[in-house]
C-alpha cells in the first residue's frame, strides 16, 4: 500500500485517517449522548472530560488529515459514474471535512464559554477560546455544537449508503480501495 | 439624693466609664468597591470565585488592635464562579447546602502582631454549620479619611464538609482554598452627623 495516493487507490495515510477518525467519532459520539443524561457526580465530571479530551484529539488529527490531504491527488472516480454523481460525492466530502471541523470547535469553544476546565488527558491544559466566561455566545456555540452533531449524523446515512451502494451494487471499488485494496 | 447616694452614684459611673470598651473606629464598608474572593483548583485548573453579598462590621484602629474587630456575614447564594454550572453544583447539598445553611460568618476573637511585623486577626468562621479557627493577615491602609483593608485566609474546604465523600478527591476539586477580602472603608457616622473635611480629603 504506497504512502501517497495514486490515480486507481487511496493511500495509506489517508485511509489510516479516514478510519482512525471514523471510529473515534462513533466512540466520541456515544460519549457525548450518554454523558449529558449522567446525575451529577466525579463519574460525570471525568467522562465529560474524557469527551473533551478524546474530542481535542479528533480536532488535531482532522487538521494533520486536512494538511496532507492537500498535498494529495484523489484517485479517478469509477469510469462511467454519471457527472452529477461524482460532483455530489465531491460536494459531500467537502462538507463532511467542514463539519468534523466544525463540530470539535464548536464544542472547545462552548466549554470555554462556560469557563470549564479543560485539561487533555489530565496532561496540559487547553487553552480557552474565548478568554473565559462568555454567557451570551455559551448557549449558540451549544447549539450549534448539538446542530451540527446531527447534521452530521444525517450526511452520513447518506455517505455510507453510498459507500455501500457502490460496493454492492455497483461492483465498482469504491469502498475496497479505501479499505484494504492495494 | 444625700451626699452619700450621690457620690456612689458618681463612682459606679466613673467605673462604668472606664471599663466600658473603649471602641476601636468603626468603619463603613463601601459595599460597591469591595469584594470577597476566593482561588480553588477545579480539574487542577485554579480557578477564581466570589461572595457578591457580604456584611463586614469593621472596627479597627492600627495603634490599637486590643479593640478591633471583624465581623462578617456571607450570604453564600450570591456564590459567583462565572460558571453557571458549576455554581448551580456548588450550592447544592453536597456542597454548600445553601439551603440549609444560607449564610457563613467570620467573626474574629484576637488580633496579634506576628515577628515578621505583619497583623494577623484570630477569629471562628462557621462555614456549613461547622465552626473552626481561622486566621487572617490583615494589611490595612489608611489614605486620607478613608482606608482600605485586605485580608487573606488559608482554609481546606474538607475541614468544613464542603464536598466530603465522593467529591473529596483533592484532584478533581482542590482542598485549600484562599480567600481574599478587599475592603474599601469609610470612617462610620453617625446618620444626620456631617462627615468631617478630613474624611474626605486624600
Ligand atoms: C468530533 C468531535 C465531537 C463530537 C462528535 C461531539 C459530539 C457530542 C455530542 C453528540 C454531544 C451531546 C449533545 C447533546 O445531546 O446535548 C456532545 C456534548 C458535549 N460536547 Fe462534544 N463532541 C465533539 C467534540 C467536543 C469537544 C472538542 C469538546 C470540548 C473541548 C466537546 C464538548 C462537549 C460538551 C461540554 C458537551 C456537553 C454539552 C452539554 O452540557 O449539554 N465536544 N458532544
Ligand atoms: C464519522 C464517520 C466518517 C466520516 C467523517 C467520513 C468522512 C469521509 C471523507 C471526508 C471522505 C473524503 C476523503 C477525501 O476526499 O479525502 C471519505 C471518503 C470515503 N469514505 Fe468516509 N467517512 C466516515 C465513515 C465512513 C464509513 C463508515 C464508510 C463505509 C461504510 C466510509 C466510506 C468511505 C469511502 C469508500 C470513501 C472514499 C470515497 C472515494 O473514493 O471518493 N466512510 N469519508
Amino acid at each position: 500500500m504506497p504512502l501517497r495516493s495514486t490515480d486507481s487507490g487511496w493511500g495509506v495515510l489517508v485511509r489510516a485517517f479516514h478510519w482512525s477518525i471514523a471510529i473515534l467519532i462513533l466512540v466520541q459520539a456515544t460519549i457525548g449522548l450518554t454523558m449529558v443524561g449522567m446525575g451529577l457526580t466525579p463519574a460525570k465530571v471525568r467522562v465529560f472530560a474524557l469527551h473533551k479530551s478524546i474530542g481535542i484529539t479528533i480536532l488535531a488529527l482532522v487538521l494533520l488529515r486536512i494538511a496532507w490531504r492537500l498535498t494529495e491527488r484523489r484517485p479517478a472516480d469509477p469510469a462511467g459514474m454519471p457527472r452529477w454523481q461524482v460532483r455530489a460525492a465531491h460536494a459531500l466530502h467537502l462538507v463532511l471535512y467542514g463539519l468534523i471541523l466544525a463540530i470539535p470547535l464548536s464544542g472547545w469553544w462552548f466549554n470555554s464559554a462556560s469557563n470549564a476546565p479543560l485539561v487533555w488527558f489530565g496532561w496540559f491544559d487547553v487553552p480557552s477560546l474565548t478568554g473565559g466566561y462568555d454567557p451570551v455566545w455559551k448557549p449558540r456555540a451549544l447549539l450549534l455544537h448539538q446542530t451540527l452533531f446531527w447534521v452530521l449524523v444525517v450526511l452520513l446515512v447518506g455517505h455510507v449508503g453510498a459507500a455501500l451502494w457502490h460496493h454492492f451494487r455497483q461492483r465498482d471499488d469504491v469502498l475496497r480501495r479505501m479499505l484494504w485494496k492495494r | 439624693m444625700t451626699t452619700k447616694t450621690s457620690s456612689t452614684f458618681l463612682a459606679v459611673m466613673l467605673i462604668a466609664l472606664v471599663a466600658a470598651p473603649a471602641w476601636a473606629q468603626p468603619w463603613q464598608v463601601d459595599a460597591a468597591r469591595s469584594t470577597l474572593t476566593f482561588t480553588n483548583t477545579y480539574q487542577t485548573v485554579t480557578y477564581t470565585g466570589q461572595f457578591r453579598r457580604f456584611n463586614a462590621k469593621i472596627e479597627y484602629d492600627p495603634a490599637d488592635l486590643a479593640h478591633a474587630r471583624f465581623d462578617v456575614e456571607v450570604d453564600i447564594a450570591s456564590l459567583d464562579t462565572e460558571n453557571s454550572e458549576r455554581d448551580h453544583a456548588a450550592l447544592g447539598t453536597a456542597f454548600f447546602d445553601a439551603a440549609r445553611f444560607p449564610q457563613a460568618h467570620f467573626v474574629t476573637t484576637a488580633f496579634r502582631k506576628a515577628a515578621n511585623g505583619e497583623v494577623l486577626a484570630d477569629g471562628t468562621l462557621t462555614l456549613r454549620g461547622i465552626s473552626k479557627p481561622v486566621t487572617l493577615t490583615v494589611k490595612f491602609v489608611q489614605k486620607g479619611g478613608d482606608a482600605t483593608l485586605d485580608v487573606t485566609a488559608q482554609l481546606r474546604r474538607l475541614d468544613f464538609g464542603i464536598g466530603t465523600g465522593e467529591w473529596a478527591d483533592p484532584s478533581m476539586i482542590g482542598d485549600a482554598v484562599t480567600v481574599q477580602g478587599h475592603l474599601l472603608l469609610e470612617p462610620a457616622r453617625a446618620p444626620g452627623v456631617q462627615p468631617a473635611a478630613s474624611a474626605r480629603s486624600g
